[in-house]
């Protein structure tokens, strides 16, 4: 086994009386880009919630770089990885300046040069350093998205996980985005999980995916396999049919 | 276009400001609808949906709209009486829009939902009679048992389901028009093309005009006869949808680079570089 | 990695982004005719309660029995009550006595009432049912009759009037910002801030309470007219202010008695109670249309 960053193994999950994820093991390697497929209700976003510890009823193991998600203490959690939301209407507080949500993270873990890094950050993502001192609402959706991969980098986790970063945008910001992400990659040496129902962003941007149905894995495939068809399941035939009409 | 069901002719739609200005979000937009299936392409804050609902007269009362001529099959729309314009609404007009969640009523079955679109149109059909007809509606939808889903309340329906009603209850009284606003974004794929089906079967079997808006420039050319392209409240381009390749304008072409492909090159997306130039009025 | 930035976030920036916000609320306020006038009645009120010495012609407490039941005319601008008292003074003064009570239950009752509701609502299960079972009890008592028993056991008085008031004033703040807290406490931005190893306390201080807020404001202002109020009905029926003050609902009720034939004893601090009231409702309903999330129909 290579250099294993995330490793899932049997992780069921349960609202209730139902269950969204059901018996689903997968690992990520370092340095590699994984994609998790499906349609709505498939279960693939409470596996990244999960991994956040979004999830109350849970059971299987989870590790980030070794450490187990279950009982280890959030604030020591939270520097392996970190999430970026889907709705980026709704993940930045509305009444707090940029500059402070991206700053947010670092002071709760009382690192130095807070400012000097929040500008660091926002070059880095490209925004200027005057959307420091902006309003979400004053905005756009990709430069709200933008903020949240800033503020998710904050702490400087290895592991990003991503869940549907672009479905809520427009295809040209879309684009944009995507860029941005395998910028970030590339030069920060990023691992990334992306959730995405649209199988080309994820073709576009993943080393690796696994398709989900019904709370249940369906098919792991590499980009290769996916591009040269290389298909065993009638449902992944079926989803990568309606996805290339 | 011999028969113009709706005509439309320098359409300006715009919104109060904080400031206490105008701020226009549509600038100038003509065009005309036949018998025939005609896509709205454009981004967010193109002006694409307020287009569509301005021709329903379904916007806020705050928001001014002027147009030189905004006509249904001979009718000013403008002049129009706000009963006048109910009664095309419910009849022959009919809008589908992008989430059933929440354009269906949550606290009625669907087929309840249907059975008063067809009841609010004529009061002297009976009830069962009503109920015959939305039960033929579900079943021309391709709704497999009819009965069960006409008993069902929207949350108990998935999202292709909760849609095929929606799309059932806006054709059920035969309207000649129907303005479908994003009307699969909210669904899965592979639902997405029943759905479309199921559309363009309706419209093609009833002869109705289709006035269909989304953000998706290659499913539009997939499924409708000829295109707008809309960008900053203007349209920039009207394209032959089977002719998408021989787009000239640059934000056209722009929309159908940006897209990832599954199938595509792994080197960076090519972005849209918006010129100022674009949004100017002509 | 990009150059290093040469300087940090400056404060003054952040000041005049703040400061922006506050500008723009102002400007849209300024809009709202209506929201003026009841801020205009406001800043009337507080003009008067801070000038009374100045404004008024007689003093309050100084009963003149040779200008008894006075008519109102030049010695006497709004008449005067039975003790031959300035009833335009006895309304200056008493102005002081309204705010009094309108600030003491409310820089009482909606900090209880935020802390309780948005403490129920962020940690939920237990601490959930017990403090919001207790502000059902609360609730589930006439409010009247709540505060004339606190008022019955404690003595008569402006005070106990105002603690009265408070004990039955901050159940309905609780409820709203434990509602606002529930909404909140599950959005992405909290869940972000969460993921990011932020203690619970963090939260409810940086994160929820700012999201109460607006709607705090706007129920303080919109109940303000109703302590008005429930105070004049407490110093009516005696159990509020006490004589000689000049508290608006006891001048009423010693007018009464003269209601028929000198109007004006009555008349003229019920009239105070009105415009106040009027003025807190109307900016009220205007603050609510800028600041209530739920009502943002215009962009």
């Amino acid at each position: 086994m290579t250099d294993t960053i995330l490793g899932v193994e049997h992780l069921s999950v349960r609202f209730g009386a139902s269950t969204v994820v059901d018996d689903v093991s997968f690992a990520v390697a370092r340095g590699e880009s994984f994609g998790l497929v499906g349609e709505s209700g498939s279960g693939k976003s409470t596996i990244l919630r999960t991994i956040m510890g979004l999830s109350p009823d849970w059971s299987g193991t989870i590790a980030v770089n070794g450490v187990p998600a279950r009982g280890t203490p959030r604030r020591e959690f939270s520097t392996q990885v970190q999430m970026v939301f889907q709705d980026p209407y709704a993940s930045l507080h509305p009444r707090h300046l940029i500059g402070n949500a991206i700053a947010e993270p670092m002071r709760i873990h009382r690192m130095d040069n807070v400012e000097a890094r929040t500008l660091e950050l926002l070059a880095l993502i490209g925004l200027g350093e005057d959307f420091a001192y902006r309003y979400p609402h004053e905005l756009s959706g990709g430069q709200r998205q933008r903020v949240a991969i800033a503020r998710a980098l904050a702490l400087s986790p290895k592991l990003l996980l991503l869940d549907e970063p672009t479905s809520a945008l427009d295809v040209s910001i879309q684009a944009e985005i995507l860029n941005l992400l395998n910028r970030l990659r590339a030069e920060m040496g990023l691992t990334f999980v992306i959730v995405s129902h649209n199988l080309a962003v994820i073709s576009y941007c993943c080393d690796r995916l696994m398709l989900m149905q019904n709370a249940r894995h369906v098919e792991t495939l590499s980009r290769a396999q996916l591009r040269n068809r290389e298909l065993d399941q009638d449902y992944t035939k079926a989803f990568v049919a309606a996805s290339t009409l | 276009m011999s028969e113009n069901l709706i005509e439309v002719k320098n359409l300006r739609i715009a919104f109060p400001t904080e400031a206490g200005g105008w701020h226009q979000a549509v600038r100038g937009v003509s065009f005309t609808l036949g018998r025939e299936k005609l896509g709205i392409v454009g981004e967010s804050g193109s002006g694409k949906s307020l287009s569509g609902r301005a021709i329903l007269g379904v916007l806020p009362d705050y928001v001014r709209i002027e147009a030189d001529k905004l006509a249904f099959d001979g009718i000013d729309l403008r002049a129009a009486s706000p009963r006048q314009r109910r009664h095309l609404r419910g009849g022959r007009m009919g809008m589908v829009l992008q989430d059933p969640k929440f354009s269906l009523n949550p606290v009625m079955t669907a087929g309840a939902q249907i059975v008063e679109a067809i009841r609010i149109g004529d009061r002297r059909i009976s009830r069962a009679a009503a109920r015959k007809g939305a039960l033929d509606i579900l079943h021309s939808l391709h709704i497999r048992d009819p009965e069960l889903v006409f008993d069902r309340y929207p949350h108990e329906l998935s999202g292709g389901m909760g849609q095929r009603v929606m799309i059932g209850m806006m054709v059920v009284r035969e309207p000649d028009v129907l303005i479908a606003d994003e009307p699969t974004s909210a669904l899965d794929v592979t639902v997405q093309m029943q759905v479309l089906s199921i559309l363009d079967e309706l419209v093609e079997r009833r002869k109705m005009g289709l006035i269909f808006i989304s953000h998706d420039l290659q499913l539009v050319s997939r499924f409708c006869d000829r295109v707008i392209v809309m960008y900053a409240g203007q349209i920039v381009e009207t394209l032959d949808a089977r002719r998408l390749g021989e787009a000239q304008h640059p934000y056209t072409k722009g929309l159908l680079a940006c897209l990832p492909e599954i199938d595509g090159p792994l080197t960076p997306l090519p972005t849209l570089d918006r010129q100022a130039a674009w949004s100017q009025l002509p | 990695m990009s150059t290093m930035p040469t300087h940090t976030i400056a404060r003054a920036q952040v000041r005049a982004a703040q400061f922006k916000q506050i500008k723009s609320f102002c400007r849209r306020f300024a809009r709202n005719p209506s929201g003026m006038f009841g801020f205009f009645i406001l800043v009337a009120l507080l003009f008067c309660a801070a000038f009374a010495p100045w404004l008024a012609t007689h003093d309050p407490y100084l009963p003149n029995l040779s200008g008894r039941l006075s008519a109102p005319g030049a010695d006497y601008w709004l008449g005067a009550d039975e003790l031959g008292r300035d009833i335009y003074s006895r309304v200056l003064y008493g102005s002081r006595l309204t705010l009094l009570i309108v600030g003491l239950v409310i820089v009482t009752s909606a900090p209880i009432g935020l802390l309780v509701g948005v403490i129920a609502g962020n940690f939920g299960g237990w601490v959930d049912t017990i403090f919001m079972r207790v502000t059902d009890v609360f609730l589930a008592v006439p409010k009247l009759l709540l505060a004339l028993a606190f008022v019955a056991a404690l003595g008569p008085g402006i005070v106990n009037a105002a603690i009265a008031i408070t004990l039955t004033a901050w159940p309905p703040y609780a409820r709203m910002a434990r509602a606002e807290a529930l909404a909140v406490r599950n959005s992405d931005y909290v869940n972000a801030v969460r993921l990011a190893g932020a203690s619970e306390f963090h939260i409810i201080v940086q994160h929820i309470i700012p999201m109460c807020i607006s709607s705090v404001i706007v129920r303080m202002t919109l109940d303000m007219a109703g302590i008005i109020l429930t105070a004049a009905g407490l110093g009516f029926i005696g159990l509020g202010a006490q004589p000689p003050l000049p508290e608006w609902g006891a001048m009423i009720s010693t007018g009464r008695k003269f209601i028929f034939d000198q109007w004006w004893v009555a008349t003229v601090p019920g009239f105070a109670i009105f415009i106040v009231s009027l003025g807190f409702n109307l900016l009220g309903d205007a603050i609510r249309d800028l600041l209530d999330p739920h009502l943002k129909a215009r962009p």
